[in-house]
């Protein structure tokens, strides 16, 4: 017996693009994940810590592989082998720290001969690069064949706008700082490894004196509920916080704590 | 009894398009409240972005289809009004009456995805509405008057025939119109999430709305997308007519399908062969928007995703050739082309391979120490867009060469001039080879930014010798000597497989390219204002969007095969009076007279009108 045309089509349908899948889930798996943020603020960063996480954002976040190699001609934008020697000599005026900055929040100031105007704001949407990581970024490009002495206040206190998706967008915390200050000192005991202004004097993790200053609401939500998936500031030992505050605070207790720790600028 | 079922039908897309005005108002103060809740909530089971993904592509799935299929409908209606042929007429009836069964499910559908967005994404879509609200308006008017025009076209196929036959292609006309323009604001949502423009720095609007709609992305999507659906509506038609060819139990109707099927992928290789140039300007755009993106969807972590699409446009390119070439085997004076085929295999493989080809592959630091670096030292020079451009130009000419000598297979012209006309066009032929030869070896020596200028001439060359030999072909073949009528319905099984591969494998390809449009946003809702923070911001390896692509296309030819078994129920028993009028007779598939063909229309409004057309004895510069 002959099986019906529906059923000799439907199983060759199902061959080809049963093929089509068989061959997409053999070639290499690439995710895109999002980029987590870094604070570098409030911690004992030495240069070497700050280079290394400079060279991180280079990779992943910043995307500056995309376009530019270390001791290879681009055929988009410049070698940056060097550029930590030679950027003092780029513009009459500029230190090399202060021509890096500019060149990463301003590109198209100053470009090098040869290579268009294609190149992004480093702190502004997409890439969009927090205070922090512009300050990491400028002392690793530094550290290509010259010194790093830049600090974070050589990056202007304007760079690295959160990017929120038009006004409606905000976020207005609807908890009780007071509240959140009382979790912070005592059923989160987050006092225990970190200073707040006048509270606590724990070195363990990160001050977080300024922590709504450097960072969105957003990124202190999800730092408390998965610590290690939004990353550990530079400076300071990976998988020391833990992980179960989702489980052991209210809503409204967490809510309470991040909006406490909101006031902190 | 076929009225009942009109009604009903037309009940159900009123309600779904009522439904849909319905929500309009209240979507400001939704979105309000909307923007008072979380930013996102969970889908049961799957997760929001499962469940938008999938309703997503189901609704872009079938509004392609019925915006698409009615475009070349409405054409091959106006070539059977002008040229008297009643083939034509009763082929854009069976082809609108394909659209008209999935008509309602595309508002379903489309009505289900905005529940999603304003239950799911509530931020986003307050966002989305803070921007775009005006248009919201335009939209469901645009598909009102889409409706109701449809309607009437496909309704009144009988009551506006005959001296009135003009009216109804207008209608025909004037529906497309309003499908492109619904197409049009669509788009604009879609490419602003791409490539917003006309905002502020925080991402509010800042004059007109008209500066977020013509935003990078818009113009080159809209062309792109109103190409790809002529072709998808294309080889949809083609598989509905491969089906009902392989379960046909007469010659007669093995012929009928078989020369709908030609038609289908006719128009869809017609388009087909258009496309890649609306992508390179797509693709232009994006770089022009932001070379960031550009690169990261050409160069990044998507760099794999373009070997696929290399290989499905591949299959598709060899799948049209084949085809056709099948196709060539029921012509009687076919035989003399046939010596061409080996060459045509020969340049369309080689132009897969290159086109396939990887430039840098995700290797262990093993693998390429020992191949001495990320690509291959021989092959990976044929990974780059100098070989790929050259490879793919040449199997769009080779696809055209095939299409010229199906299209002449039996037909020998008695014009005096054929000699020069058949040298002017061999030499057209030969020089845009040339060309695309020349330009993409040249493009190895010379700076990125020069090479891509370089795709643009090879694009005009191409299409330069397209345009000059049809220009040619077309009065040379005119009142030519045939060799023998082509017997429909003699085609080889086969050959509907293939048109079904094609359809299959466009429908796949259209879920990889809408994986490739919302991916490369990556983990921005709207690219660079408005953040994709919910737990599904990581943007999915291939193998996972292919399971998604695949679980999707399975359901909607599911879907699909079922609204044609239905609309085939309203058929059965009562041949004859199916439709708008009796199907015609085709040569090759009875023992009637050829000339005879297209002469069966059996209604009084139909017989007035095809006797009144047929008498002009005329025949489509195009089709056969």
């Amino acid at each position: 017996m002959r099986p019906p045309v529906g059923v000799k089509v439907g199983a060759f349908a199902l061959a080809v693009m049963g093929t089509y899948t068989y061959y997409a889930n053999s070639i290499p798996q690439i995710q895109s994940k999002p980029p987590a943020e870094l604070s570098l603020e409030g911690g004992n960063v030495t240069p070497a810590q700050l280079v290394k996480a400079g060279e991180e954002i280079f990779k992943t976040k910043g995307t500056c592989e995309i376009c530019h190699r270390i001791g290879q001609k681009g055929t988009r934008a410049p070698d940056l082998a060097g550029v930590g020697g030679r950027a003092g000599k780029v513009k009459a005026g500029l230190s090399g720290k202060q021509y890096i900055i500019e060149s990463l929040l301003q590109p198209g100031a100053y470009l090098v001969e040869g290579y268009p105007n294609i190149m992004p704001q480093a702190d502004k949407p997409p890439i969009a690069l927090n205070r922090s990581e512009v300050w990491a970024l400028t002392a690793f490009l530094e550290s290509l064949g010259g010194a790093v002495d830049v600090t974070l206040d050589d990056i202007p206190k304007t760079a690295g706008a959160p990017a929120g998706g038009g006004a409606v967008a905000e976020l207005k915390l609807p908890g009780d700082p007071k509240a959140g200050e009382v979790i912070f000192t005592g059923k989160g005991a987050c006092i225990a490894c970190h200073k707040a202004g006048k509270i606590g004097a724990s070195p363990v993790g990160p001050d977080l004196s300024q922590i709504a200053k450097i960072q969105t609401p957003d990124y202190v939500m999800r730092k408390i509920l998965d610590p290690a998936g939004a990353g550990t500031v530079a400076g300071f030992p990976k998988g020391v916080m833990p992980p179960m505050f989702g489980q052991t605070l209210t809503a409204k207790e967490f809510v309470d704590l991040v909006a406490f720790l909101m006031t902190l600028k | 009894m076929r009225e009942c079922h009109a009604v009903r039908r037309g009940a159900w897309a009123a309600l779904a398009v009522v439904a849909l005005l319905m929500m309009l108002p209240t979507l400001p103060a939704l979105a309000q409240d909307a923007a008072r809740e979380p930013a996102y909530r969970a889908f049961p089971l799957i997760g929001s972005r499962l469940a938008v993904w999938a309703v997503a592509q189901l609704h872009l799935n079938f509004a392609a289809f019925i915006l698409g299929v009615p475009i070349f409908a409405v054409i091959i209606e106006i070539i059977g009004w002008r040229t008297g042929d009643a083939r034509y007429d009763w082929l854009s009836h069976e082809f609108v009456k394909l659209t008209f069964a999935a008509f309602s499910t595309t508002a379903l559908l489309g009505a289900f995805l905005l529940f999603l967005f304003v239950g799911y994404y509530p931020k986003f879509w307050t966002y989305m509405t803070s921007i775009f609200f005006p248009t919201y308006w335009i939209y469901a008017l645009l598909f009102f008057a889409e409706t109701f025009t449809v309607y009437v076209w496909y309704y009144g196929w009988d009551w506006l025939s005959g001296p009135r036959k003009g009216i109804h292609v207008a209608l025909g006309v004037l529906s497309n119109l309003f499908g492109t323009a619904i197409l049009l604001v669509a788009n604009s949502w879609v490419t602003f999430m791409i490539s917003p423009a006309g905002i502020d720095e925080s991402g509010a609007l800042k004059g007109s709305v008209w500066a977020a709609i013509n935003n990078f992305t818009w113009m080159p999507i809209n062309i792109h997308r109103l190409i790809a659906n002529i072709v998808f509506g294309g080889t949809i038609a083609a598989a509905y007519a491969a089906f009902r060819f392989l379960g046909a139990k007469t010659d007669e109707e093995r012929a009928r399908y078989d020369w709908m099927g030609y038609i289908g992928n006719f128009v869809a290789l017609s388009a087909f062969i258009v496309l890649p140039f609306a992508g390179y300007y797509l693709g232009r755009e994006i770089y022009a928007f932001n070379q960031t993106m550009g690169i990261t969807m050409m160069g990044g972590f998507m760099s794999w995703l373009w070997i696929i699409q290399a290989i499905l446009i591949g299959v598709l390119f060899i799948g049209s050739n084949y085809y056709l070439w099948l196709g060539m085997e029921r012509i009687p004076g076919s035989e003399r082309y046939r010596r061409y085929v080996p060459m045509m295999i020969g340049i369309l493989a080689l132009g897969f391979m290159v086109w396939a080809t990887p430039r840098s592959m995700v290797i262990t630091l093993d693998e390429a120490r020992a191949m001495g670096g990320t690509h291959h030292p021989v092959l990976g020079f044929l990974g780059v867009m100098s070989a790929k451009n050259t490879a793919v130009n040449m199997m769009i000419l080779t696809t055209f060469v095939s299409f010229v000598l199906y299209r002449r297979a039996n037909r020998i012209s008695i014009k005096p001039w054929v000699g020069i006309g058949m040298v002017v066009q061999w030499a057209a032929l030969g020089l845009a080879a040339a060309v695309v030869v020349f330009y993409g070896v040249y493009g190895y020596f010379v700076e990125s930014l020069v090479r891509i200028g370089f795709s643009v001439y090879q694009v005009l060359a191409v299409l330069a010798s397209i345009v000059i030999v049809m220009a040619i072909d077309i009065p040379m073949f005119r009142g030519a000597r045939s060799t023998g009528t082509i017997r429909w319905g003699t085609i080889a099984p086969r050959s509907q497989y293939v048109l079904i591969l094609l359809a299959v494998t466009f429908t796949w390809l259209m879920g990889l390219m809408g994986f490739a449009r919302s991916g490369i946003r990556q983990h921005w809702h709207v690219y660079g204002v408005m953040r994709d923070n919910s737990v599904d911001a990581v943007t999915p390896a291939i193998g996972y969007a292919a399971n998604m692509i695949t679980t999707v296309t399975i359901v909607f030819f599911a879907l699909v095969m079922f609204m044609f078994w239905l609309g085939g129920l309203s058929e059965k028993g009562k041949a004859g009076e199916s439709g708008h009028a009796s199907t015609p007779v085709f040569a090759g598939g009875s023992d009637a007279d050829p000339t005879e063909s297209g002469r069966g229309r059996s209604r009084a409004g139909g017989s007035e009108a095809s006797s009144a057309g047929e008498s002009r004895g005329g025949r489509s510069p195009l089709l056969p």
